[in-house]
């Protein structure tokens, strides 16, 4: 593996493959507070576009209200020409526009290849009606979801963790399974919530190459939130920036990292400036 | 001193323990109590929701049959599969608007349910016959209950307690509905549904409608809440509200945790060890009146309860990690 | 990026703006839909059908609210729903009938023990099974089963005690008072008297001394409450006298007006739930306002329906908050 470390390969600006997804003026209150206050972007298709910005600016938030899991006061948000707000978390995933969370949510009684194998589509064995009515077809699929998930499992190398309770492994090992179950739903769009957090550099850079991988060969396309500013610059083909609610820059690493608008976001919040290396 | 040797104030009759007529009513009770209890395993211990409105479930299969059977007069036969529906479509009246409650407010919603159930039952007299109840629906059982006992005698047993034919048909269908139960959890289907008691959300991030799921599996507590309730009406011959105050449900669950979650034979293990321990304490002849008894029985029921949160509350054959009752 | 308009959502129907109305004034709406009712009331049944009746609504409103205040407070602060609750009202009944029939002394001495020997059966609860319960982290499941069991323990020792047999506290049934063309029970009166004296001063005693605004503060967020230096464990022992006190009174109260048995606590305890959940977990405003709603509304309905289906309106009330607004009208917690 050369890739790892080095920038991302020749820049694809936001547009080359179109948008596969675009919010629209997207509010979000709580009570009397903004959490998002007319939020826009865009994303790519096929890009890794990374979404960063001080503490409270309200990534999270809007992850949550695009994936259906807060309601939104207002705004449009499409996934490939549809509308998503409105509708259920279920739906939009099934959609292909799969979301990861920032407090990971191992499903900790379960073994972790139960983990895996219910994150895969089209089980037929998940309808009740197909339970009784139609068992060769579901005990198929689920030998060809099994073996999906070993695979995966083997280059998050977490083969030999299988087995075990979910609520037994470490946080960045729930991390990588966190990400692997979202990747065995075969999601066109992954919406990743500070995927790196408590991974080992070395595996790190094994996910952005698995990352990047399927973006060249399956066109899946990654929104990451992320505060690695290292992670952020080398690999993400565009970064946009939210703060106190709203998308204040979007455009290429380089360009965002030297935009005074960034920079007064983090020094104004009080956070430090990473990107000064 | 040597008085108390010798007359004990409590007799234990050791001829009541080999009591073929007791034991068969105790095992017709924890097998009623056993299908009853499967439903509660189901959605608490697999799906994560807390169902306190099971006897609604019991009461509706009871009373819809023995209606349909005294005042529709239907057939009997016909009569089970339609109150089946009856209780799933009250089941669905429940769930879809308190599925989506925090699982607390579920548990009270579900109570006030089965409570407004009970309470419609002894009010609504021209229907149910109020605090009287119905009766008169056994006809077809009893030529049923007699051919088998015909059989029995045929393989040279006579002299049969006149309800062994029902516990044997009760525990026939009990082991059946505990097998399906045990396969069909064993499915990508009861997968979903581990994965909803484990967190809702997660699993609605992978594309599962929790929501469809919760309702089924209050749809099947609905249908085994409905069989146990058949088995009931046939146990006593008559149906009244007094049969579903809330402590039958209560009684499921300690069924329930003293079998331990997230198991369905051990529901069968549970029902049958609490019913003999409450059935049991006849054997005490205690000098004590009949009120005074029924205390008892519900004090130790209250008490096994407290003992199995505390001690043990995986109960014999639930699994320390699959402990449902940390959240 | 084109510069596109701000698209404040769908258009904004005059449904939605309502909702949002309902949603940010919901003590103002819910006084406006009783205003309403007494106003449809008066119109079809007059005054002194609707006032009478009232009466016996503010009687009942009263032991419910009692009841509601503690319930929702102990639900609040501790995350218990304690099902033992109701038999609380019983044993505080019971309490009441030891010192007032069985050792004849007056019926003030019978609440004032009444009141305190239930406060102490709720801190020895709480010291011998809530606290070491919370503190092995026990979940919300095995604490809802055990306060079952508890209430089974409590009110089967009760039966055990005092049977089934109905009895009755030493009081004044007959009597009745007459004022402004309306008539009540002597006792009836009291029990209004009484119960309204106590909830306006645990009122006063929530909103004004510190204690009070201890317990708000541990029953908004526990958490943030003890790493502020709160002796949380003090004020939860003080929670359960007033939360256990109350509900004895409640008890005595109820007694008084009916009689005692065994499942007396019990059958109030879903009215009593109701009116939690009307009001909104965890907040004591919002239970006390809800217990005499919905004594009110429960009076008043029997003016349209006959009184056997009386117990049903607190069903009825209870299935309609958790449809249209299950965090009641005070509460703000999550509940879907």
């Amino acid at each position: 593996m050369t890739e790892g470390g080095t920038r991302a390969p020749a820049v694809a600006p936001a547009r080359r493959n179109g948008t596969i997804f675009e919010a629209d003026g997207v509010v979000k209150r709580f009570g009397g507070i903004r959490a998002l206050d007319g939020a826009n972007l865009s994303v790519g298709k096929g890009t890794i576009t990374a979404l960063i910005g001080p503490n409270g600016a309200g990534k999270t938030t809007f992850f949550n209200v695009v994936t259906g899991f807060y309601r939104s006061d207002g705004g449009r948000a499409a996934f490939g020409g549809r509308d998503v707000l409105g509708h259920p978390p279920y739906a939009i995933a099934r959609l292909g526009m799969v979301r990861t969370f920032q407090i990971t949510k191992a499903l900790a009684r379960m073994p972790v290849i139960d983990n895996m194998m219910l994150g895969a589509p089209d089980q037929p064995g998940e309808r009740l009606l197909n339970v009784v009515f139609r068992p060769a077809a579901w005990r198929r699929r689920e030998a060809e979801v099994r073996e999906q998930a070993m695979e995966l499992l083997e280059i998050f190398n977490l083969t030999p963790l299988a087995d075990a309770y979910a609520g037994t492994l470490s946080g960045g090992q729930r991390k990588l399974l966190e990400l692997a179950r979202a990747l065995m739903t075969r999601p066109r769009f992954l919406l990743l919530d500070e995927p790196m957090a408590g991974i080992n550099p070395t595996l790190g850079r094994r996910l952005l190459d698995h990352m990047q991988r399927l973006r060249r060969e399956e066109d899946v396309t990654f929104l990451f939130i992320e505060h690695d500013m290292e992670v952020v610059m080398n690999h993400a083909d565009r970064v946009i920036v939210m703060a106190q609610g709203r998308v204040i820059a979007d455009g290429e690493p380089h360009e965002v990292r030297r935009d005074q608008a960034v920079i007064d976001a983090y020094l104004g919040s009080g956070t430090v400036a990473a990107e000064e290396q | 001193m040597l008085e108390l040797l010798t007359n004990p104030p409590i007799a234990l009759t050791f001829q009541s323990f080999t009591d073929i007529d007791f034991w068969t009513s105790v095992g017709i009770l924890a097998g009623i109590y056993t299908i009853f209890t499967l439903g509660l395993q189901l959605n608490v211990g697999f799906t994560g929701i807390f169902n306190f409105g099971q006897a609604a479930f019991m009461a509706i299969g009871a009373y819809s049959m023995a209606i349909l059977v005294t005042e529709a007069h239907m057939s009997f036969w016909l009569s089970l599969p339609i109150s089946i529906l009856i209780a799933i479509a009250f089941g669905l009246i429940v769930g879809l608007p308190s599925l989506r409650l925090r699982t607390d407010y579920f548990a009270i919603a579900t109570i006030a349910a089965a409570e407004a159930i009970r309470l419609f039952a002894l009010n609504a007299r021209e229907l149910t016959g109020g605090a009287q109840g119905t009766f008169g629906f056994g006809d077809d059982w009893d030529s049923v209950s007699e051919t088998i006992e015909g059989w029995i005698a045929d393989i040279g047993w006579t002299d049969v307690p006149t309800l062994f034919p029902l516990f044997l048909v009760v525990w026939a269908v009990a082991l059946v509905l505990m097998l399906v139960m045990s396969r069909v959890q064993e499915t990508p289907w009861g997968r979903v549904l581990r994965a909803i008691r484990e967190d809702e959300d997660a699993a609605r991030a992978l594309g599962k409608n929790a929501f469809a799921y919760k309702l089924q599996s209050l749809a099947i507590a609905a249908t085994l809440g409905a069989i146990s309730g058949f088995f009931l009406a046939l146990n006593l011959k008559f149906v009244v509200p007094e049969e579903f105050l809330p402590i039958v449900t209560f009684i499921g669950y300690a069924c329930l945790i003293l079998g331990g979650m997230a198991s369905y034979w051990g529901v069968a293990v549970g029902a049958v060890i609490l019913w003999s321990v409450l059935e049991g304490l006849r054997f005490l002849e205690l000098p004590l009146s009949e009120t005074r008894i029924a205390a008892l029985r519900f004090l130790i029921l209250g008490l096994v309860l407290i003992g199995l949160m505390a001690f043990r509350p995986q109960g014999i054959f639930g699994k320390r990690e699959e402990m449902v009752l940390g959240d | 990026m084109e510069a596109r308009s701000l698209t404040i959502g769908a258009e904004e129907s005059w449904w939605r703006r309502l909702r949002e109305v309902v949603d940010r004034h919901p003590a103002v709406t819910a006084l406006a839909l009783l205003a309403l009712i007494v106003l449809v009331l008066l119109a079809s049944k007059g005054l002194h059908n609707v006032a009478q009746r009232g009466l016996n609504g503010l009687t009942l409103g009263a032991i419910y609210a009692l009841g509601a205040v503690g319930l929702t407070l102990v639900y609040g602060i501790l995350k218990l729903v304690n099902f033992a609750h109701g038999d609380f009202l019983t044993f505080g009944a019971y309490m009441a009938y030891l010192v007032n029939v069985t050792w004849g002394l007056p019926l003030v001495v019978a609440v004032f023990y009444a009141m305190a020997m239930t406060a102490v059966l709720g801190i020895f609860l709480e010291k011998v099974m809530w606290g070491p319960m919370r503190a092995r982290g026990a979940g919300m499941l095995q604490l809802l089963l055990m306060a079952i069991g508890l209430a089974l323990v409590i009110r089967y020792v009760i039966q055990f005690i005092w049977s089934t047999d109905l009895r009755q506290l030493d009081v004044n049934l007959t009597d009745t008072v007459q004022f402004l063309g309306l008539t009540i029970g002597r006792t009836n009166l009291i029990v209004i008297v009484v119960g309204f004296a106590v909830l306006i001063a645990t009122g006063l005693m929530l909103r004004y001394s510190l204690l009070g605004k201890r317990m708000r503060a541990l029953s908004d967020d526990l958490e943030l409450a003890e790493t502020s230096g709160i002796d949380t464990s003090r004020v939860i022992l003080w929670t359960w006298v007033f939360a256990a006190g109350l509900a004895g009174l409640a008890g005595v109260l109820a007694g008084a007006i009916t009689q005692l048995q065994p499942e007396l606590g019990f059958e109030l305890l879903l009215p009593i739930f109701a009116a939690v959940v009307v009001g909104g977990i965890g907040n004591a405003f919002g239970a006390l306002a809800g217990g005499v709603a919905l004594g009110l509304v429960i009076e008043w309905s029997t003016l349209f329906i006959d009184s056997r289906w009386k117990t049903a309106i607190g069903f009825v009330v209870l299935i309609l908050v958790l449809i249209i607004r299950p965090q009641g009208i005070f509460g703000r917690a999550k509940v879907i």
